[in-house]
């Protein structure tokens, strides 16, 4: 094959026979191969990169997820979980019964007494598809919003510190070495936009300077499934993809130029020796040329009007700010990125949250709910999922010094809430309960109904649940996407997960 | 039996057996080949059958179990699963084939496909011919078969070619003409020490025209260092080595010299057997070396954490978790990981088994959460033989003069002119405070009341604060009999101020653990007493306080004095006494020994606790839920019971003649090293749900080969590397395409792209940039600003990348510093694992990150651009440059075709610099590594062009 021949089809340029072999390239392990052999015969040309063959399961609801991931826990108490009843209760001890001989991470275990620290924060009351949204008065625009959002006060988890907790809800395991969730998706549904990484990950400068919590790149890696499906790091800072920029004295016809030559000697290697491999690595260097040129059109916000700056507040005119991010994470969903996260750290409150939080919050509410405007007001709305939310909850006690104007929080597993918009979710409601203390998950008679990971408990919702949820509104079966390694086939949600129907359309 | 399954009447299935394969007269029409169980009949059932009727006691459906001989025979009211001779009788098959849904097999909601009609065909021959059970193949032990007939007698140079030939003989394929000589040396070179060879051994190779030339260059090329340095890196990602913890802080922690021993280990051919004993359990062999107390640095290679809030308990099961799954895999090929939680689905491994095995690794020394140190204990000093040989020299000479010196009078002298002691009074503890920050922590005025009394001993670590981000203050009276200048230490988790009578004498800032250093200081002390008063500010984490008074002197003046040994009084006289000539040479010598012994790396060791932990079947694998005790045993389907139940005899176990697993899973590895995919293809599986090996005595035949041979690693892969199977061209047929893909029967010689570590290293090589530098402290290359940054947190020590400017930069990959949660961009774009967890095959995929890596980073540039000056300064016309490019970026010469592109690029590209000299400047401009001023800048940027061109050919990035 000429290179004429190999590059003169299409506008991609690339044949049946180049991508059959280009797909077969992706992976090493036998089913991979096969998935996408038989795919290399259906896919269309010049969009997608094939996934596999038995994907979408059904339907899917949303093209795209985007996760904005508040890292460290967000206190569900001072933003979402509405306790008035609590404020009669300050500083009194918390009840026995209550904790019920839940286990505390070991900053707060050793404690004299538990001290109930009702949120010093207001609350206000927006209408919602049912009867209202208790939203905190540091979360105004959230507020706003209230119409599209789907609240989950029932989210559950069993890991208790921080490294644990992120990796599981980001890869379904407490220890490292699986798949994260964008890696899965990657793997299962293929690209919409190949000339764009299908998973793409996002850091945002955090105005708290000291955010303390860590993040690992496992938790946008790929595990065991072939690297391809990592997520990729867009950077507000130097290349926005690593090594994207040419070397200096170095312009596009040079490029070019270097490219002919290496598809030449390649055409010709292959000519020699038959591996189909090599035509695999020609069109890879075809995309990473077309990639000089799509990414830095998509990072280039300053095309967007002023309205849009109105939208998401003027700092998403600085980048690397959360209010960027969530405008850059539209302009990707515009482009076929299928699964979008956003990092914003430091919400781990421990002490000092009345100073702490505000600022947290800041950073993110104005942008989060632009960005549920944004794709409302653009249409995209319905086949976009928006997830708010960490990895875990914090308590009703305070950790350390409790006073009327300040007060910490530790961490609590049991409940803690996320919400979610569009991407076919039912909008204007809330899901899941819990007690007067906002401690344990409840039934509406405000019974505990104590969860756990045998069975699904209806008006809960794990980790893996809500992994599970999001799946299905992709159109993946979270139980039939898996993935053989060392003999077991793996998948995201582990041996759990429920799709917890109640809460979509 | 009232198995719900089994309930279906069969009247209504016979029916619809009608069609398929299944009557003897059908087969009749050809012999049936004999059915072999391990090969054809146990992956359909695993794969398809043993969710529900496999080996998971817990799950087990309608009491039926075929993964058991016995029980799938059973007689079940006249009705049998298997009747053996019997297809058409047995329930087996025949839910495989009922169209009736409720009666169907696999489930139709089980979310397995149906049986294809070839599979029940297989299953039906088996069973008329017998339905015999065999035992899974690789928990057999390897034996020896006769080498097989072939046709060809003229193509195998040693006996792995006749299996491999037999193989391909059956399928009609025939073995591919060997290789040219310059591919065939750069293929061994990059095989065998991940670097090309040097144009110098590629003219000495084609010049050899001798019997043996090739066998010579292996010889030679196993006899270099870079050999070991090339065979350490697969087995550093099998153990996920790394320089950092790996979880939460990830901090640094220091055992790279476990790193260097394996690769010394490889160099000097350590036998697989010693090798492996030594990582296992080194400590425990009798009078170990400190060469095996370095190597159970294996041991402690998990990720450990030491996060705010992190429940010992539960630390320490997940590490030892990781052990047990890591040395499964390593050395006996088998996911046990599954049967943490419950009864393996598709392996003989019950729970019980799982946690017999975590019995063994649960009883180590090492404290389950890391501190966020350095060096976590135990560790041990690895001086270098040049430190030993300076430490020992200052040594006896320090012994000679103690010699030399009279124990009367310097305990005369001593008793005469040493300091008094400053003693004190109680103590007492204020706190905890609670602070929103550590900054704030440290810097907050306390209310300071309620004093409570508490016990410190000087030299002894006190923790009271007992909370995160919070303070806590001591105090106490110094009496002093006198006026004077007093030294004391202070040490502390985390920050410190120290303040005497009133005024602030001591502040550190610092996130440490308590042991990690002393802070001097010194104050004024009136006579009587003095007020002290510490405040401690603890970050995240244990807290703790230590204090030392007066200083290091007077306190070993005061003990010697104290005790009855002349030894310790004459040291202390030579080490603090009179300005005398001997106790001057003697502290010269201290402080020489001092300075060494600070640059000696120590490393984390393992070490058996005299008590093993009591060890439970977890249930669900959690900490908090155990089950029945379980004593350290082997898996019950290794059918042994090992006389020294310990991480020792374990050890010796995995490498005893016995055991079926260890040496054809190492074996295996080093073929996938070889050949890209491993004679079983799925290498960190051997258990039933793995890949059936393409050729199963071959595998037997190396693995007792290598037994055989002394366990030499050195001789494996000369044999593998010097069979005809290794040197046969790559070059594929459309036939041989079609009719192996994979490559999987070897009918020619392997092609993959190189791994990260090379690809880094062959650019540096072709540059003359590399340096071969072996050993020591990772080192830190260009990296894109913020990486660690943006993932770290505030208090880690990884936390800013901090890159060496110095010429370790061009350092083998292999000595990279790894960073766990946040490994070098280059490294994770081509494949290499983050080394949190056990990966013994990587996977190797194309992207177009790869490509922008290759052509645009900085290392891969400046190589590009300091191989373009070699090429410029080495010849002087373009034809003759052209060949030496060529020469060393591929080992071969240009083809007139390939000559006449480049060169019109090449003329393009001068005319362009010419044109636009500041362009050039930026090319010649990158890295560090300095510009050839003498030459032709414009022919060095175009150079720098043709240089990264091949550098991004297929052909550079692959061996083939």
């Amino acid at each position: 094959m000429t290179r004429r021949e190999l590059f003169g089809r299409s506008a991609m340029g690339v044949g049946s026979a180049a991508l059959h072999t280009l797909l077969r390239s992706g992976g090493l392990m036998g089913g991979f191969l096969a998935a996408s052999e038989a795919m290399a015969q259906k896919a269309p040309m010049g969009k997608a990169m094939a996934g596999l063959p038995s994907l979408p399961h059904f339907a899917p609801k949303a093209k795209t997820v985007i996760m904005l991931f508040m890292n460290g826990g967000p206190s569900q108490l001072d933003l979402f979980d509405y306790k008035p009843t609590l404020e009669a209760e300050y500083d009194k001890d918390l009840p026995e019964t209550i904790r019920n001989g839940q286990r505390l991470t070991t900053m707060s275990s050793g404690q004299a007494r538990f001290p109930l620290a009702p949120s010093k924060f207001k609350f206000k009351k927006y209408d919602n598809n049912q009867d209202g949204l208790w939203v905190s008065e540091l979360l105004p625009h959230t507020g706003s919003i209230a119409k599209e959002l789907c609240v989950v006060k029932s989210m559950w988890t069993e890991a208790i510190n921080h490294d644990p907790a992120v990796t599981y809800i980001q890869t379904g395991s407490q220890l490292p070495g699986r798949p994260s969730f964008g890696a899965w998706v990657s793997y299962g549904l293929g690209s919409l936009n190949r000339d764009l990484p299908t998973y793409v990950v996002l850091h945002s400068k955090v105005t708290r300077g000291d955010a303390d919590q860590a993040l690992y790149t496992r938790l946008w890696g790929t595990g065991f499934l072939p690297g391809q499906h990592q997520g990729v790091s867009m950077r507000s800072a130097g290349d926005p993809v690593l090594y994207l920029k040419d070397p200096n004295g170095m312009d596009r016809t040079t490029r070019r130029n270097m490219l002919d030559d290496i598809s030449k000697l390649n055409t010709m290697q292959h000519d020699d020796f038959g591996d189909p491999e090599i035509v695999a690595r020609i069109e890879q260097y075809e995309m990473a040329y077309r990639m000089q040129t799509s990414v830095p059109e998509l990072m280039d916000i300053k095309s967007e009007p002023q309205e849009v700056f109105d939208l998401y507040g003027e700092e998403a005119k600085t980048p690397g700010t959360f209010a960027a991010n969530c405008l850059l994470a539209r302009r990707m969903a515009q482009r076929g990125v299928r699964f979008i996260q956003i990092f914003h750290r430091g919400w781990d409150q421990h002490g000092d949250l009345a100073n702490q939080l505000p600022i947290q919050c800041k950073d993110v509410d104005q942008a989060s709910a632009a960005l549920v405007k944004d794709l409302k007001r653009l249409g995209m709305l319905d086949e976009t999922l928006v997830i708010w939310g960490g990895e875990f909850g914090r308590t009703v006690y305070s950790q350390g010094q409790l006073s009327r104007t300040n007060y910490g929080r530790d961490h609590h597993p049991r409940s803690f809430t996320r919400w979610m918009a569009g991407g076919g979710v039912q909008p204007g409601i809330v899901f899941g309960r819990t007690d007067d203390y906002g401690y344990n998950i409840v039934d509406n008679d405000g019974k505990p109904l104590n969860p756990n990971l045998d069975t699904y408990t209806p008006g809960t919702m794990h980790i893996h649940d809500m992994n599970a949820t999001i799946m299905h509104q992709m159109g993946i079966d979270h139980t039939k996407l898996t993935y053989r390694y060392q003999g077991r086939d793996f998948r995201l949600t582990d041996v759990h997960g429920h799709v917890v129907k109640e809460v979509l359309k | 039996m009232k198995s719900v399954k089994f309930v279906v009447p069969l009247g209504s299935l016979v029916l619809l057996i009608a069609g398929v394969v299944l009557a003897p007269a059908q087969k009749a029409a050809k012999a049936p080949r004999k059915i072999d169980f391990n090969k054809d009949i146990r992956p359909i059932l695993s794969e398809n059958c043993f969710k529900c009727h496999g080996p998971d006691a817990k799950f087990i459906k309608g009491d039926l179990r075929l993964s058991d001989e016995k029980d799938a025979k059973k007689d079940r009211d006249g009705e049998f699963a298997i009747l053996p001779g019997n297809a058409k009788e047995s329930l087996l098959i025949q839910r495989a084939i009922s169209n009736e849904k409720s009666a169907q097999m696999p489930p139709p909601d089980s979310g397995l496909p149906r049986l294809s009609p070839d599979q029940v065909k297989l299953l039906s021959e088996w069973i008329n011919q017998g339905g015999k059970y065999e035992k899974h193949w690789a928990l057999v032990p390897p034996k020896l078969s006769e080498l097989p007939k072939v046709k060809n007698q003229n193509w195998a140079r040693n006996d792995i070619d006749r299996f491999v030939l037999a193989k391909m003989e059956e399928r009609g394929l025939t073995p591919a003409p060997e290789a040219d000589k310059p591919t065939l040396l750069r293929r061994a070179s990059l095989a065998l020490t991940g670097l090309a060879p040097t144009t110098d051994e590629l003219n000495n190779f084609l010049g050899d025209s001798a019997p043996g030339a090739y066998e010579r260059a292996v010889d030679r090329l196993q006899s270099s260092e870079r050999y070991g340095e090339h065979e350490a890196r697969y087995w550093l990602d099998a153990v996920r080595y790394g320089d950092t913890h790996g979880l939460h802080l990830d901090n640094e922690r220091s055992i790279y010299p476990y790193r260097d021993w394996v690769v010394n280990a490889f160099n000097k051919d350590l036998p697989f057997d010693k090798f492996a004993l030594w990582q296992l359990a080194g400590d425990m062999l009798p009078n170990p070396t400190r060469e095996m107390k370095v190597a159970t640095g294996y041991v402690r290679m998990n990720p450990t954490t030491n996060e705010g809030g992190s429940i010992e308990e539960e630390v320490l099961v997940r590490n030892t978790f990781d052990r047990v799954d890591t040395t499964s895999t390593v050395f006996l090929g088998l996911s046990v990981g599954c049967a943490k939680c419950h009864d393996h689905k598709y392996d003989p491994i019950s729970q019980k088994d799982y946690y017999g095995l975590y019995a063994f690794f649960n009883s180590t020394k090492d404290a389950p959460l890391d501190g966020n140190n350095l060096l976590p204990p135990p560790v041990i000093a690895d001086p270098t033989p040049a430190q030993e040989a300076l430490l020992e020299a200052a040594q006896s000479r320090m012994t000679q003069i103690e010699r030399g010196t009279d124990a009367s009078r310097a305990r005369k002298w001593l008793t005469t002119n040493a300091p008094p002691l400053v003693k004190t009074t109680d103590w007492q503890f204020c706190g905890p405070f609670r602070r929103g920050s550590f900054e704030e922590t440290f810097n907050s005025e306390e209310k300071l009341e309620n004093w409570k009394p508490i016990k410190i001993t000087p030299g002894v670590a006190v923790q009271a604060i007992n909370a995160n981000l919070s303070n806590g203050y001591f105090r106490t009276k110094l009496v002093s009999d006198r006026d004077q200048l007093f030294e004391f230490g202070v040490s502390s988790d985390d920050g410190i101020r120290v303040w005497i009578n009133g005024k602030l004498v001591h502040s550190n800032f610092v996130s440490r653990g308590v042991t990690q250093g002393i802070d001097p200081v010194k104050a004024e002390l009136r006579k009587g007493e003095n007020e002290l008063l510490v405040k401690v500010a603890n970050g995240s984490g244990p807290d703790g306080f230590m204090i030392t008074l007066g200083s290091e002197a007077v306190n070993r003046i005061d003990a010697a004095l104290k005790g009855n040994d002349p030894l310790k009084v004459v040291q202390a006289y030579l080490q603090y006494g009179p300005e005398a000539k001997e106790c001057i040479e003697y502290r010269k010598l201290i402080a020489q020994k001092i300075l060494t012994e600070k640059d000696i790396p120590q490393t984390l060791i393992a070490e058996e606790m005299e008590k093993p932990r009591p060890a439970f079947v977890l249930n669900r694998g959690e900490y908090d839920q155990r089950k029945e005790q379980v004593s350290r045993q082997l898996p019950d389907v290794f059918e042994t019971k090992l006389p020294e139940p310990n991480r020792l005899g374990l050890a010796k176990w995995l490498i005893d003649e016995r055991n079926p697993l260890t040496t054809r899973v190492f074996v295996n590895r080093v073929w996938l090293q070889h050949f890209g995919t491993g004679i079983v293809k799925t290498a960190e599986d051997f258990g039933n749900q793995g890949e059936w090996p393409s050729h199963p005595e071959l595998l037997d035949y190396i693995s007792i080969k290598f037994r055989k041979d002394g366990f030499s690693v050195k001789k494996l892969h000369k044999l593998i590397v010097t069979s005809a199977t290794f040197r046969q061209s790559s070059a594929v047929t459309a036939e041989k395409l079609q009719k192996d893909p994979e490559n999987r029967l070897v009918c020619r010689g392997p092609k993959f792209r190189l791994d990260a570590e090379v690809l880094r290293d062959r650019v540096l090589q072709a540059s003359g940039l590399l340096l071969q530098r072996q050993y020591g402290h990772g080192f830190k290359p260009y990296q894109p600003a913020g990486l660690w940054e943006e993932v770290a947190q505030s208090a880690s020590n990884t936390k800013d990348y901090v890159q060496d400017v110095d010429p370790s930069i061009y350092r083998r990959t292999l000595y990279l510093f790894w960073k766990r949660t946040s490994p070098h961009p280059v490294m994770s774009t081509f494949d290499a694992p983050t080394r949190e967890a056990c990966l013994v095959r990587r996977p190797r995929t194309n992207t177009p990150l790869q490509a922008l890596t290759t052509m645009n980073e900085p290392a891969f540039f400046e190589a590009a651009r300091k191989f373009g000056e070699k090429i410029v300064g080495t010849k002087s016309t373009d034809e003759s440059r052209m060949d030496f490019a060529f020469r060393t970026a591929l080992s071969r010469k240009p083809s007139q075709k390939e000559r006449t592109i480049l060169m019109g690029s090449l003329k393009r590209y001068q005319k362009m610099f010419s044109e636009r000299p500041q362009d050039a400047a930026g090319v010649i401009q990158t890295g560090l590594a300095p510009v050839d001023r003498k030459q032709d800048f414009v022919d060095q940027a175009a150079w720098s062009l043709i240089a990264s061109t091949l550098f991004n050919l297929d052909e550079f990035l692959t061996q083939h």
